[in-house]
């Protein structure tokens, strides 16, 4: 029964090998995102290395990888994913572990690798990308803000001062944090307190419970956005007056000339990872590994920089940048100052914990849609 | 006494010959059946039975520890358990720390209770340090876990191989250590209300596909055909165009900012500053899903209409029934087979539904689809996908069969 089931699903997906079989697929979110890899890394290694690297779209999750492994048949060799993903994949032996100091480059000075990223992996199937960041921001071409504008995160739950409708994330990841914050806990640098208040009893119930009364409030009242295109749009079309967001969204809509301004108090950097998939095609030959070492070099996470507001993760690359300004692809404005990491925007920040949400992510859920489902 | 042969032209006897025949011709229909049939046994059959069976599987804990069940199972889950427990999952445990084979049961228990996943991943870095005694002790000090009575009662209610908790956890219910079942705790009771509101959308909706489609699908089959081919076309039209396409259009048209409340406002039937929320809510799902789905109803509709002689209509009326009792007593009750399979078709895929509801219906918009996606892509629980999966199948089946007593399924008709 179990060696038929996997023969047949092996069956299926033989169909789906195409001729880039040799090619050494890399598979991210697609869009704007999935461009700026491609020109950023992607094209310089495959033209360094001589090996073709085929870009392929999904939708984030670890599904479509496990299907392929239990019918015997991977396609994929490299997957952009989230750290709660790099830690469930690698418990599951999806994923490869990494040696971390011997299998990726060193930066230009020689300072080994585990060293120039910000922080560490949240597991041993995990290399950094980039880093991006959960904020907010306002339309402030809106008259609720000819007077005043909001500074803190307890801005954005401050309905009297600044009634109107706000945007947030569908799912409780961001929100959760940002209310905690908005309690009254300071983040400072890293957000550790922050986390350690939702884990204590009853910690992510009063969390859920601020954003209820923002959400209840017919002062103030939530729209959830669900694709990283949306808060931007909502905040130009005035449905909603503050969002919870995507930096790089957000910035990429100011370059397009979206009146907002983003607030940077309490942000939540978050991390996109590199994973390289247990015996993928090009996991034997080598080739995979190569070309991953190479995309996560100092001068190729710089590339991608290039195309948009991310930051790269390491320290080394910034530098690449610093030096390269005005580094945007147009020519024109400087990109360090955008990201998340400028010294600017760090004043007060919490790192997203993958591990708490690895922990807890069922049972928040549950709680959260109960929530959303009361409203 | 010997009845004479018949023999056919090759000398073969009669009987022989057309079995021979009638063979051959079974053997051509199953060649022509054949290919389709596979098809469906692999693409179809086999690989849902084997994700439905995942429901009910939970064969990989069971084998992973042996000795911890065992020990477990005299134990009655009121307090910590004796340190031959601990040593008996000491015994299970080690080997699979050594090697690596631990990170299956991180997550299986993890979907159990929140918090085995970080507490067996520290388990798993000191065990290979553990001296070998005083083993409850050891794993008291390593992580909390283990000094919390909860997980225990958690790890017990695994040990079956073949387990329906699944099933319980999608109305939300759940075992207590005595095995008995229970509610789950009040600010987690999430799944019935996702059930009631997939099943109120999906009702809803279909009452709406039936309204709005019965008088077009009439238009259409009585306008002369210059014009109801055109009429075809603009219900065609939306149904030829992507889904998501057609969801943004909607969420274009149905903004605080846009052109429908524009015209609500222009028409002074509402303030400027106080535009009706069309979006975002529930009202936004219906709208949207209905002109979605409302293809699906017109299409059955239409072609049962379409056989509909107009003379039965004259011949009621010239009896002597005014259009209304013409209409209801002869009209109506034929069209009842397009209605039938129009709703169902509409129901159906109304019940599944989720990318529009997501998308325009806000807070409301999360139906039990939108769980089953989450387990399948995000938390990989694909046991309680599997479990969900199964009940909203058993569930349309249900409606199946409701249906045949009810109208009969021979009465259905889609063209």
């Amino acid at each position: 029964m179990k060696k038929l089931s996997k023969l047949l699903l092996a069956l299926s997906f033989v169909l789906s090998i195409t001729t880039s079989a040799f090619a050494v697929t890399v598979v991210s979110w697609g869009g704007a995102y999935t461009e700026s890899q491609k020109l950023g890394y992607g094209d310089p290694t495959a033209a360094k290395l001589g090996i073709a690297v085929n870009w392929v779209d999904y939708t984030g999750g670890l599904s479509e990888i496990k299907a392929q492994k239990e019918a015997g048949k991977i396609t994929w060799d490299i997957i952009d994913v989230y750290a709660k993903d790099t830690i469930i994949g690698c418990d599951e032996g999806i994923f490869v572990e990494f040696d971390f100091d011997k299998d990726f480059a060193p930066a230009p000075d020689g300072t080994p690798a585990s060293e120039d990223y910000f922080t560490s992996m949240p597991s041993k199937c995990a290399v950094g990308n980039i880093l991006y960041s959960w904020n907010f921001a306002y339309n402030h071409d809106n008259a609720v803000f000819a007077k005043k504008q909001p500074k803190t995160m307890k801005d954005f739950f401050n309905t009297k001062k600044f009634p109107g409708k706000r945007s947030i994330y569908k799912g409780a990841m961001s929100n959760i944090e940002f209310a905690q914050a908005a309690l009254g806990t300071k983040a400072g640098k890293g957000g550790s307190k922050i986390y350690d208040k939702l884990a204590a009893d009853g910690g992510v119930d009063k969390a859920i419970a601020k954003i209820k009364k923002l959400c209840d409030d017919p002062k103030g009242g939530c729209v959830f956005w669900n694709a990283g295109a949306q808060p931007p749009e909502l905040l130009a079309n005035g449905e909603v007056i503050m969002a919870t967001g995507w930096n790089g969204r957000f910035f990429n809509a100011q370059m397009e000339g979206t009146p907002i301004t983003q607030v940077w108090d309490t942000q939540i950097l978050d991390y996109e990872y590199f994973a390289m998939v247990k015996g993928g095609p090009n996991d034997a030959n080598g080739k995979a590994m190569k070309v991953l070492r190479e995309m996560t070099s100092t001068e190729g996470l710089a590339g991608s920089a290039k195309y948009i507001a991310y930051a790269p993760w390491r320290k080394s690359s910034i530098a690449i940048i610093d030096a390269g300004e005005p580094w945007y692809k147009d020519g024109k404005t400087s990109m360090v100052q955008h990201m998340p990491t400028a010294p600017a925007n760090t004043k007060s920040y919490a790192l997203m914990n993958p591990e708490f949400w690895a922990d807890n992510q069922d049972e928040i859920g549950e709680k959260w849609e109960a929530m959303k489902a009361g409203l | 006494m010997s009845t004479e042969q018949i023999l056919s032209s090759d000398g073969l006897p009669l009987e022989v010959s057309l079995r021979k025949a009638e063979r051959k011709n079974k053997l051509k229909a199953l060649f022509l059946v054949g290919p389709l049939f596979l098809f469906l046994l692999i693409t179809y059959v086999f690989p849902i039975g084997d994700m439905l069976f995942r429901s009910v599987d939970d064969r990989m804990i069971t084998s992973k520890l042996p000795n911890t069940f065992a020990a477990l199972e005299k134990w009655d889950g009121k307090e910590l358990p004796d340190e031959a427990i601990y040593e008996a999952f000491y015994k299970d445990f080690y080997p699979l720390a050594i090697s690596k084979e631990s990170g299956k049961l991180y997550q299986r228990l993890n979907y159990e209770k929140s918090g085995f996943s970080s507490g067996l991943k520290k388990t798993n870095r000191k065990i290979k340090k553990f001296e070998k005694s005083n083993y409850k002790e050891q794993f008291m000090e390593t992580h909390k876990i283990w000094r919390n009575v909860d997980y225990w009662v958690a790890l017990k209610n695994t040990a079956p191989k073949w387990s329906y908790v699944k099933y319980l956890k999608g109305v939300d219910l759940k075992l207590d250590p005595e095995r008995n079942i229970i509610q789950q705790d009040e600010d987690r009771r999430i799944h019935k209300i996702l059930w009631l509101r997939t099943l109120k959308v999906a009702f809803w909706v279909t009452i709406f596909c039936f309204m709005l489609a019965y008088p077009i699908s009439y238009l259409l089959a009585t306008l002369p055909m210059k014009y109801s081919n055109l009429l075809m076309i603009c219900v065609l039209l939306p149904f030829w165009t992507s889904l998501l396409v057609r969801t943004s259009s909607w969420m274009v048209l149905l903004q605080q900012q846009g052109p429908i409340n524009d015209l609500i406002v222009w028409l002074g039937l509402a303030a400027n500053d106080n535009r009706p929320e069309l979006m975002y809510n529930v009202i936004g799902t219906f709208v949207a899903m209905t002109q979605i789905l409302l293809p699906f109803m017109v299409l059955p509709l239409y072609s049962v209409m379409k056989t509909i002689s107009p003379s039965l209509m004259r011949a009621g009326k010239s009896l002597g029934g005014t259009p209304f009792v013409a209409f209801r007593k002869i009209y109506f009750p034929l069209t009842v087979p397009g209605i039938g399979a129009g709703s169902l078709l509409v129901f159906i895929l109304a019940i599944g539904y989720y990318i529009t509801p997501a998308l325009v219906g806000g807070a409301s918009g999360s139906l039990i689809s939108n769980t089953i996606a989450y387990h399948m892509k995000s938390s990989l629980d694909w046991s309680f996908a599997a479990a969900l999966g199964t009940m909203l199948l058993v569930g349309v089946l249900t409606i199946y069969w409701i249906y045949n007593k009810l109208v009969g399924i021979d009465n259905i008709k889609l063209g």
